[in-house]
């Protein structure tokens, strides 16, 4: 999986490219971290190319939304295939992490 | 290694480690693709246990990083079958594990395969654990 960051009007993205498992949740744990020890405090992971999220993958994203809160700001994800709603919705992560339907919608209003 | 039976299972068999969870994938999507006719979402619920159990066995076989695993799939009428044997020491893990709180950052894998299921069972035989996966369609 790739990781690419981009920011705008203070909003850092991190879109992934490829399934967020096991072997690529590391990654995106990292890519949050160094975001937010940059001074990012607005995130939104950019699911739209990330077909498919594992228990690990969930475990890197409600990391990243503990941290990006004790920062005092907030992390939000955009995107959601599918099968991420579903495990989202199985795993009731979807109380803490509303889908937005894309990153326009995680970046409007914030 | 991968493989088709004249009765359209498919199966493969290679080391149980992280590596390998892409030839999983591989396979379900093959799976998918020969069963256009079958909702979607009965083969992604299913993957979605295959690679949660897959990660169990990864992380917690023993010994580690020296497991093979066997995984099958079977289309069969109005159910899909799969099946994950590896030949590692007994599982003693909770196989009702609860769904952890949502700001939890880890224990979801059994909880999330089983909610993605109609059926999960756990045999010991011949050596192997042998993890049974089913999703009605």
């Amino acid at each position: 999986m790739q990781i690419e960051k981009s920011v705008t009007d203070g909003v850092t993205v991190l879109r992934c490219d490829g399934r967020l498992t096991m072997v690529a949740a590391p990654a995106l744990r990292s890519a949050v971290e160094e975001a937010i020890g940059g001074g990012a405090r607005r995130l939104v992971v950019d699911l739209s190319t990330a077909p498919f999220v594992d228990s690990s993958g969930l475990g890197a994203l409600v990391n990243g939304l503990k941290a990006a809160r004790v920062a005092g700001g907030d992390l939000r994800i955009a995107g959601a295939s599918e099968q991420v709603l579903s495990v989202l919705s199985l795993t009731n992560l979807d109380r803490v992490l509303k889908p937005y339907a894309g990153v326009a919608e995680a970046r409007d209003g914030w | 290694m991968a493989g088709e039976a004249d009765d359209g299972t498919l199966s493969l068999t290679g080391w149980a480690v992280p590596e390998g969870l892409a030839s999983l994938h591989a396979l379900l999507e093959q799976g998918r693709e020969a069963h256009s006719e079958i909702d979607p979402e009965a083969f992604m619920m299913l993957e979605t246990a295959v690679v949660e159990l897959a990660n169990n066995v990864v992380e917690h076989g023993r010994p580690r990083g020296e497991l093979r695993w066997t995984f099958t799939l079977r289309v069969l009428p109005g159910l899909l079958e799969g099946v994950l044997a590896d030949d590692g020491q007994e599982y003693d893990g909770d196989l009702d594990a609860a769904m952890p709180d949502p700001l939890a950052e880890s224990g979801r894998g059994i909880a999330l395969a089983q909610a993605a299921l109609d059926e999960l069972l756990l045999e010991r035989e011949d050596g192997h654990n042998v993890w049974t996966m089913r999703r009605r369609y």
